[in-house]
């Protein structure tokens, strides 16, 4: 029997080097450039996640909201249109780097893409953002939080849109500081969004006057939070505030492992370090209510919000998360500098792009940063609501404070962007 | 009793039976002796079902058993008592005697095996595999004996014991044919089998050689001991 | 010293989890001589049973603590004499394409239906808030878990061993083919055998519905450390498994209150000591492992 069990080992190894030699493709060669738009049209390709756990929050619908962002360009400009062969490609990189570099390389050499978006999972978007700058083509991150991508590892040829880790620190682990919660208990998952995460809310914290009692690695993935939440409110000091970084399921394994050991009772409450309404629906609102958390937007954040919501919703059913809202907004920018610049070559369109400042129902308040190509705009300090304030699908978030465009995200001074 | 014709054997490509015929006339004691390796207990598991790539056919009482699976052999009457003892760690001593359904009319009860083998008896509570060699070796035979099994198969039950032992186990298989049960004996001690059986086969590179009686073993003893290299 | 009791309590929970589906895992292995990969999956659908039967049937939790785990013994019977009895034959190969092929074709199911987000699952009301275990508190639901998990554990105990049913198991999955050779059918234990082992999957996941993500991978991240409890517990060992999943529980709660960063891999060093100390695992036997 020990012979069958080996067996098994090897195949199990044998299947998981498949996978990895599977995304080891070659390459094609360089595509022709000259002329006002190249290859005669306009080509937006997005990399993301299909099938695995963020194929919700952006998968099929991220594409879909680039999709829409497309339409919507040629009903604007109609007749005056750059063109009216803009195409759109999609692939799934199964938030593997190796993936996503093999299919960044194949849309901008063999597809003839001209620009790149969403890319979520940090270390992937890290893989696309290089493949970009070596091919001199745009790539717009919306997917992935890490602070590197206008940070130390920026390029010319790189825009990071929505939302990062400082973002989200500084939202919610400042204000959850300044209001009272000083001293912090952090959990992270143990890898590099965990870490990421983990690094910006301890620098939040501690500049808002606060201080990290302890900061836990944990497994990822992992269904057992038990250790922590018994950890929790036996620390010295005790902490006023449990700041999880878990994403997905093992968020949905921490919430409701909160609320079995009664930690809130217990005087700890619970700060999410990032959410989407799908994480929410999968909880429940109750045992959520009260949490306060950070986003870049949200469906029913204003009239005009909602109204792009309704569109979203007839395309594809359900409502968007602020990353598929995040996905329209780059697109459109994309598109409009074209449109400015008349030409796709990446050089003339990121002149148009760089120091932009603009307005649509996702970025308020906005503009595309030239010295680190960050695109800053108003971010969210929101709060889950009671289960008697949800009024339909997906209501569950309600404003709290608006966190100005210029205090969201890291400045230009803070940043370890040297644009080569 | 039993009825081989052209038993032959593989282990993938080796062949390790080759055209083996035998036949064990009821009540006898019947012998296989060979040297290490020769075949013989795969002859026994073939006997039993157990080794599955093999041609040739195998008769109990006339009847073909060939195609029937271990289990129904061991209810047509065959008895295994497999080199290694078979005895279970995972079960008491008497579990070990009772897991086997009773399969003919002649069936020990318990107390008459506990009687015969006072040792099982203080130590029907412990796990199997805690006996000595010797005690395993006599629950493994107690247990085709309380099965009432008609033919039994005896895959060398005196190795590795000692010659007080060996004699013990020499008096059990006596009183065994005395009841009438029919055996066939792997037994490398030919000096042992001599005194226990009727005929022996000798068994060499997959194939029955010769067949000799009592007396003939007597004469070539020397001879057979240096063949099986003892 | 109160934090170390309550950090073995923890771990005495989520080993409650790993006791339950790696005896069941382990039965299977020791009477089929499969390794079925697809154990967690059982798992996932176990969980997903009583989100569905609360949700599209409005049947209570309690209900699906019986019927969930009766359907899946059912299913898993049918998959036995369908298509994992013709394992035995072939190569062992098969046996990890096969089981593993049926996890990925389970998990893709859910996924395709539920999508990959987690489906909202409460406790019952009956078990809400905690107890006062002198010590300390406790949520009531994970005590629960724990009982129930230990009496399942000890009922089947009780059966093994006291029963003649329990003694066949024992000895068909200690040698099988001995077990053949002395007039034992084994062929006909083995179809209830394997559903019940995958009852057994499908109970600990209804028990996982209330306080963990139910969602279509739940199972396919924790079917890694059964297999390395079943390992450690000794193959095919009842005893060890269970054993070995509470001892696994402790440690990774020990491990993750002490060495947080290291507690993913505690399990595994173990199981590599194991395997290297004692190769039959904690409580396993040479001869079980090469029955
Ligand atoms: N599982 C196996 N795979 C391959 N070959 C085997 C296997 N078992 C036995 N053999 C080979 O088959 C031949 C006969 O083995 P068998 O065990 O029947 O001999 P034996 O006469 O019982 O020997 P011994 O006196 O050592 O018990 C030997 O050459 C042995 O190497
Ligand atoms: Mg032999």
């Amino acid at each position: 029997m020990t012979t069958r069990l080996k067996a098994a080992g090897v195949a199990v190894t044998t299947l998981a080097l498949c996978g990895t030699l599977a995304a080891c493709g070659g390459a094609g060669g360089p595509s022709g450039g000259g002329g006002s738009i190249s290859d005669d049209k306009i080509a937006l390709g997005v990399i993301t996640d299909l099938s695995g756990v963020y194929s919700e929050l952006a998968g099929e619908n991220a594409v879909a909201a680039v999709e829409m962002a497309v339409e919507d360009f040629k009903k604007e400009h109609g007749e005056d249109a750059i063109t009216d062969k803009i195409e759109v490609t999609k692939a799934d990189h199964q938030n593997k780097p190796e993936i996503a570099n093999t299919a960044a390389r194949e849309m901008y050499d063999r597809d003839g893409v001209d620009a790149i978006f969403d890319v979520p999972t940090s270390s992937a978007a890290l893989a696309v953002a290089t493949v970009a700058n070596q091919n001199k083509k745009l790539y717009f991150n919306v997917g992935a939080a890490t602070t590197e991508l206008s940070g130390a590892q920026c390029n010319p040829y790189t825009y990071h849109y929505a939302y990062d880790t400082y973002m989200l620190a500084n939202g919610t682990g400042k204000t959850v500081t300044e209001k009272g919660g000083k001293s912090w208990y952090i959990i992270y998952p143990d890898y590099a969004f965990g870490q990421d995460m983990n690094k910006s809310f301890t620098a939040a914290v501690e500049e808002a006057g606060g201080t990290i009692v302890k900061a836990d690695p944990t497994p990822f993935p992992n269904d057992n939070f038990s250790t922590f939440m018994t950890k929790a409110p036996t620390l010295n000091p005790k902490p006023d505030v449990l700041g999880t970084m878990q994403a997905g399921g093992d968020l949905v394994n921490v919430v409701k492992q909160y609320n079995e050991f009664g930690l809130r009772e217990k005087g700890v409450d619970l700060a999410v370090g990032l959410m989407f309404d799908t994480d929410i629906a999968s909880i429940g609102v109750k045992p959520l209510a009260g949490t306060q958390f950070t986003t870049a937007w949200f469906w029913n954040l204003d009239d005009e919000s909602r109204e792009w919501a309704d569109r979203f919703k007839e395309k594809t059913g359900v409502r968007p998360t602020f990353d598929q809202a995040a996905n329209y907004s780059a697109a459109t920018q994309y598109l409009e500098a074209i449109q400015r610049a008349e030409t796709d070559k990446a050089e003339d369109v990121t002149k148009e792009l760089d120091g932009y400042e603009f307005e649509d129902f996702f970025a308020r308040n906005a503009k595309i940063r030239a010295e680190d190509h960050q695109v800053v705009h108003d971010a969210y300090l929101v709060q889950v609501k009671e289960e008697a304030e949800v009024e339909e699908d997906f209501d569950f978030t309600k404003l709290l404070e608006t966190i100005p465009a210029d205090e969201a995200f890291m400045s230009v001074e803070e940043s370890a962007c040297e644009m080569g | 009793m039993l009825r081989v014709r052209g038993l032959t054997a593989t282990y993938g490509e080796a062949r390790v039976l080759q055209d083996v015929s035998l036949d064990v006339e009821s009540g006898q004691v019947v012998t296989l002796v060979g040297r290490n390796g020769a075949g013989k207990t795969t002859l026994l598991r073939c006997l039993m079902g157990l080794h599955r790539s093999m041609e040739g056919t195998i008769e109990l009482d006339d009847r073909d058993i060939t195609r029937l699976s271990p289990h129904q052999r061991c209810r047509a009457g065959l008895g295994y008592v497999p080199d290694d003892r078979g005895i279970y760690a995972s079960l008491n001593v008497e579990e070990n005697l009772t897991l086997p359904p009773t399969v003919g009319p002649d069936a020990w009860s318990l107390e008459q095996v506990y009687e015969a083998f006072p040792v099982l008896a203080d130590r029907r509570r412990q796990a199997g595999t805690h006996l000595s060699g010797g005690e395993q070796q006599m629950l493994s035979i107690a247990r085709v004996l309380r099965m009432g099994s008609r033919l039994l198969l005896c895959d060398e039950p005196t190795e590795g014991l000692s010659p007080l032992l060996v004699q013990q186990i020499g008096d059990i298989l006596r009183n065994v044919k005395a009841h009438g049960v029919t055996v066939l004996l792997i037994e490398q001690n030919v000096h042992f089998a001599s005194t226990v059986a009727d005929r022996h086969h000798l068994i060499a590179q997959g194939r029955l050689v010769e067949s000799l009686d009592n007396a003939e073993v007597k004469e070539r003893e020397h001879e057979l001991l240096e063949y099986l290299g003892i | 010293m109160d934090g170390l009791l309550q950090q073995i309590f923890n771990g005495l929970v989520s080993g409650s989890f790993y006791a339950l589906l790696a005896l069941g895992l382990s039965v299977i292995f020791g009477m089929l001589g499969v390794v079925n990969f697809a154990h967690g999956a059982f798992y996932m659908l176990g969980a997903f049973g009583a989100f569905i039967l609360l949700d599209s049937f409005g049947l209570s939790w309690w209900l699906a603590l019986f019927v969930v785990p009766a359907v899946l013994g059912i299913v898993g019977m049918v998959l036995e004499r369908t298509l994992v009895h013709r394992l035995v034959a072939l190569d062992p190969l098969y046996n990890f394409l096969l089981t593993f092929g049926i996890a990925l074709i389970l998990q893709d199911l859910m996924r395709l239906r539920y999508g990959v987000q987690s489906q909202p699952f409460s406790r019952p009301e009956l078990l809400d808030g905690s107890l006062n275990l002198g010590l300390f508190s406790y949520p009531k639901y994970q005590v629960f878990v724990l009982l129930f998990s230990i009496v399942i554990s000890g009922l089947v105990w009780l059966v093994l061993t006291r029963t003649r049913v329990g003694m066949v198991v024992r000895a068909a999955t200690e040698r099988a083919d001995l077990s053949q050779a002395l007039g034992i059918n084994v062929g006909r234990w083995v179809t209830p055998v394997f559903g019940f082992g995958i009852a057994l999957a499908g109970l600990a996941g209804v028990l996982a519905a209330p306080m963990r993500a139910v969602n279509s991978s739940m199972g396919g991240d924790l079917i890694i450390v059964i297999f390395a409890v079943v390992v450690i517990g000794g193959l095919g060992s009842v005893f060890g498994s269970v054993t070995a999943g509470y001892v696994v529980g402790m440690l990774t709660a020990v491990g993750n209150f002490y060495l947080p960063a290291l507690s993913q891999s505690l399990v595994f060093i173990l199981m590599a000591l194991v395997l290297l100390l004692r190769p039959a695992g904690l409580f396993g036997r040479e001869e079980g492992v090469h029955a």
